[in-house]
């Protein structure tokens, strides 16, 4: 029954997945100029050449064709070749997912670090300084232009006060094997704990920019459904029980506070992926979102195209995972 | 009691959001940090209007005996350049003053375009239902599946930077958000009895989605636009930041902070001062946006 | 003072206070409330919403929250003043030798935690018998609760112990409260409202349930309710509450029989044995007053069809007959107290 749903619900992605794709594909087509022309770029190559790369790529076919042929490639991962960097379309995102990967993770766990604790405070003092604080806080954090944000903090750390690296993932001498790709877990599991503080102070910077708009979000989002469940019955009741005031607030309290807030977060770590291009150029993080950046100057199109699909699909799973997350947290809502 | 049955007999005439609207804005006056916000981001448009005569100097004017001059109250700072000047020598203060159309205008240009697109798909697809309410809501499904800078990116990578692309391709998505709250508001009014009577006597499809549903359910589309003004303003500059925005030398806030970064070093304020710029601005339209809210029906806290 | 530490009576309960700050002003939700609970008894509270009944047992449970306060007045628990009492302590009391159930157990229990969890919670809280581990008294207490599930009588409790809340019935849910607020055996059980969520079949089975328990475990009920049907067949004693004020109290069988206080003769929607009001009373027109800046006069004035020019100062409350005590000065009720009815008052205030 259950997993019959969880079904259901995937076949119900595909109409929304195969739209996206579709946007991707009539996009790329209408971009003006030849798409071999720019891929070639100053490159010469006879006419049979061209006219090989040109079927090679299926620009001969029908429209339709093509888009079917578009698709089954980009189900397998294969986005033609990166002229520019002379690899696979996916073996370059591949190198770079994981940096991309590991901020957005990074700035995930500090929103929520620092959302949370926050939230709830403010919900359980309504009214007081910290809360007003908070409230005000969260306006500036939403307001904040994150490339702006970047640029002070680096200012103020790299430059000023000259704790913190200016920009990159880590220092040369703190290369490790990968086994998960994520630097601050590969570091320990080597445990090479002098290039954990290496990519620690690395990730500091980038992941408290792009995470703290997610925060204030979340902040709000926890404040004002805590304050919802706080005027439960079952808070009362709870009470009636001669519950600790802790065992109240963080077991029934929080558990349903947080079911908005989870919902929320994974819908936002969507957006994070936006933020990832502005805040990878501010900081040179090598990742993804600072590949498209670059891509876009150099016309490198086949990997504007693959990884806009490849955010977009994540996007739209991120939305279905927040759509589970919501019904195995609340268990009033079967699904 | 008297007052409320006269209430409820507005409602049934269709007068109701004259009254509400006028008693949401009354309610709205009565928060100072909102006025004291909408005070400011009137002064922000004022300055964006009138820019000649804010302007202390030609905001391309380059003058290299001035590059990287730092604000007046610093050592080597001049009054005539208050905020001081960039690489090019360029006054900082006169570009920002400039900077502010560029933001402006196209914040209000997009929200234009996509609030009118919006609202009147939302208004279709809630009042006609069936098909117009099925592809409707899966283009607004299917354009939700992309992360807003990204799918803004990629449309300027395929039609190059420009004002009018800028535009277009932050509107392509941004109606879908007026469209969402609008459809929504136009189910739940389609039963309200005042709608329901219109339809009765006969009234077009047209008269009543324009005459009779719009007028009810503009509170929403005025919270929903300005929050999502603030946030294209920030998309704007972001474009602007990453080179993808309007080009040199026009200036906007988002490339003078971009510019800036070369000079972190020793000239702070070159991305300093524009970016102030652009948080006072969406901050204010944040407050302006939840002072709006709070002062609207409590039922749409989005 | 000596009489309330005796240990016949449980609960008393003197000139409370009880207010609450709001935009509009002071709100007196409980003025000056005085009533007792004996040993074993059961004591019905009746009377509309806004009357004060559940926020005075509010105030007994120590549940009174900012922007509430208890202003004045003593709560006595076998002898043990509450009023001003630390949080600490009073956590220990709480749903150990007082419970409290609530009016909807839908709202009331938690829907993220299983019923076996919100069971054992109560009695690893305040249960000094479990001993062991954290894991051995969590096993004890998980076996407690399964003989509480038991003993309200769910069915298949075994199998249920891990269900949700919202997997139960209406009924069901009731008793399970039922089961969470007895898990400690206490004292006294402050039952609010206890059917009013429910079903007219189930709510005899609940009242059946509570008043059985009552008997087996010899503790005190409270019985808020706002029918006096209900109070009729469960309880001993009744106190009748109106706009923050006790208005009549006593045995049940004589406020029934024959109600005093024109509010209580309202809600039993009975002809008053007054020979010269023979005509029905009417249902009660108008609505409890707003409990902001009261006039110092009866508060049921606006309301009341026998009232008098004496009324429009506060009236207090009068012990009239032996264990019945009534906030009226009509002169009526000594004639309804006679046992030798007159033929008329001879008054000239009323025609």
């Amino acid at each position: 029954m259950k997993l019959g749903k969880l079904f259901e619900r995937l076949v119900q992605l595909l109409p929304v997945l195969l739209g996206v794709s579709a946007i991707v594909f009539i996009m790329m087509t209408l971009t003006p100029g030849d798409p071999v022309d720019i891929m070639l770029g100053d490159q010469h190559v006879t006419e049979e050449q061209e006219q090989a790369l040109r079927k090679d790529m299926g620009l001969d076919l029908p429209p339709l064709e093509r888009f079917v042929k578009f698709i089954g490639n980009a189900a397998t991962g294969n986005f033609g070749l990166s002229f520019y960097h002379r690899q696979p379309v996916m073996e370059v995102i591949a190198s770079r997912l994981p940096a991309t990967i590991e901020l957005s993770l990074a700035a995930l766990v500090f929103a929520l670090a620092l959302s949370i604790p926050l939230g709830v405070i403010a919900a359980v003092k309504k009214n007081s300084l910290l809360d007003r604080l908070a409230t005000v806080s969260s306006l500036f954090g939403v307001s904040l232009p994150g490339f702006w944000f970047g640029i002070l903090l680096l200012m103020l750390f790299a430059v000023h006060l000259n704790v913190l690296p200016v920009s990159g993932r880590a220092g040369f001498s703190s290369e490790v094997p990968p086994i998960t790709y994520l630097l601050l877990i590969d570091t320990l599991l080597h445990g090479r704990f002098d290039a954990f503080g290496d990519a620690l102070a690395h990730i500091v910077l980038p992941a408290v920019t792009l995470g703290l708009p997610m925060a204030s979000i979340l902040m709000r989002v926890t404040r004002a459904s805590m304050l919802e469940v706080l005027e439960q019955d079952y808070i009362t009741f709870a009470e009636a029980k001669g519950l600790s005031r802790y065992k109240i607030l963080v077991k029934h309290a929080l558990k349903n506070a947080l079911i908005p807030t989870v919902t929320v977060a994974a819908i936002e770590t969507g957006s994070l992926l936006g933020g990832n291009m502005v805040v990878e150029t501010v900081f040179g993080w090598p990742g993804l979102g600072r590949l498209v950046v670059e891509s876009i100057f150099v016309r490198n199109y086949p990997l504007i195209q693959a990884a806009v699909l490849i955010y977009a699909v994540t996007y739209v799973m991120l939305n279905f995972f927040a759509d589970i997350l919501y019904t195995v947290l609340n268990p009033r809502v079967r699904l | 009691m008297t007052d409320a049955v006269s209430r409820t007999e507005l409602d049934l005439a269709g007068l109701r959001t004259e009254s509400l609207f006028a008693r949401n804005m009354r309610l709205f006056a009565t928060s100072r940090l909102s006025l004291v916000s909408a005070g400011v981001v009137l002064a922000f448009i004022l300055m964006a209007l009138a820019a000649p005569l804010f302007a202390p100097h030609d905001p391309n004017e380059t003058d290299l005996f001035r590059r990287l001059q730092p604000p007046a109250w610093m050592p080597g700072g001049e009054w005539a350049y208050l905020l001081g000047c960039d690489a090019l020598g360029r006054d900082i203060l006169s570009r920002i003053i400039y900077g502010a159309r560029v933001s402006i205008f196209i914040g209000a240009a997009v929200i234009l375009v996509a609030t009118t697109i919006g609202t009147l798909a939302g208004l279709a697809a809630g009042y006609l239902r069936g098909w117009t309410d099925i592809v409707i809501s899966r283009l607004v499904d299917i354009l939700l599946g992309f992360p807003y800078l990204i799918f803004a990116i990629a449309l300027i990578a395929m039609t190059g930077p420009g004002l009018g692309n800028i535009i277009l391709a932050l509107a392509y998505k941004e109606w879908v958000i007026p469209c969402r709250v609008v459809r929504g508001e136009t189910l739940a009014a389609r039963e309200i009895e005042y709608v329901e009577a219109a339809r009765a006597m006969g009234g077009s499809r047209r008269y009543i989605m324009l005459r009779e549903i719009l007028p009810n359910i503009l509170s929403p589309v005025v919270v929903v636009s300005t929050v999502r003004m603030a946030h294209v303003i920030i998309l704007e500059a972001s474009l602007s930041f990453l080179g993808l925005g309007v080009q040199p030398p026009t200036a906007s806030w988002g490339s003078m902070v971009a510019d800036g970064r070369s000079f972190m070093l020793d000239a702070w304020w070159v991305s300093t001062f524009p970016g102030l710029a652009i948080l006072l601005l969406v901050l204010s339209i944040n407050v302006v946006s939840q002072g709006l809210r709070d002062a609207f029906d409590p039922k749409f806290h989005d | 003072m000596t009489e309330a530490e005796a240990p016949k009576t449980i609960l008393e309960v003197r000139d409370l206070k009880t207010c609450f700050q709001t935009r509009d002003g002071l709100v007196t939700a409980v003025d000056g409330v005085s009533l007792e609970v004996a040993a074993g008894e059961c004591l019905g509270v009746v009377g509309e919403s806004g009357s004060g009944k559940s926020v005075t047992f509010a105030s007994v449970m120590g549940l009174i929250k900012a922007p509430g306060r208890i202003d004045a007045g003593s709560i006595r628990f076998r002898g043990r003043e509450l009023v001003g009492l630390a949080p600490a302590d009073y956590r220990r009391l709480r749903g150990k030798d007082i419970a409290m159930t609530m009016q909807d157990a839908l709202t009331a229990l938690n829907p993220a935690y299983s019923v076996a969890d919100q069971i054992i919670e109560v009695l690893l809280a305040h249960d000094d018998s479990l001993t062991g581990s954290r894991r051995a008294r969590s096993r004890q207490a998980r076996a407690k609760a399964l003989e509480m599930m038991n003993l309200v009588g769910i069915p298949s409790a075994e199998r249920r112990l891990d269900d949700y809340p919202h997997q139960f019935s209406g009924g069901m849910r009731q008793r399970i409260m039922i089961a969470i607020a007895l898990a400690c055996r206490p004292k006294l059980l402050i039952a609010d409202e206890p059917t009013t969520a429910l079903d007219v079949t189930i709510q005899a089975q609940v009242l059946e349930l509570i008043a059985d328990i009552r008997e087996r475990l010899g503790m005190s009920v409270v019985l808020i309710t706002h029918d006096l049907g209900v109070v009729a067949e469960y309880c001993d004693r009744v106190v009748v509450m109106y706009a923050g004020q006790v208005v009549e109290s006593g045995p049940t069988r004589d406020v029934i029989d024959n109600p005093l206080h024109p509010y209580t003769q309202g809600l039993l929607g009975s002809i008053p044995r007054l020979s010269n009001l023979s005509e029905r009373i009417r249902p009660i027109d108008g609505t409890v007053p707003e409990l902001i800046d009261l006039p110092p006069q009866c508060r049921f004035l606006d309301r009341c069809s026998q009232a008098l020019p004496a009324c429009a100062a506060p009236i207090s409350m009068r012990s009239v007959a032996q264990a019945r005590q009534v906030r009226c000065i009509s002169p009526a009720l000594e004639t309804a107290l006679d046992p030798t009815p007159k033929v008329a008052y001879g008054g000239g205030e009323r025609s």
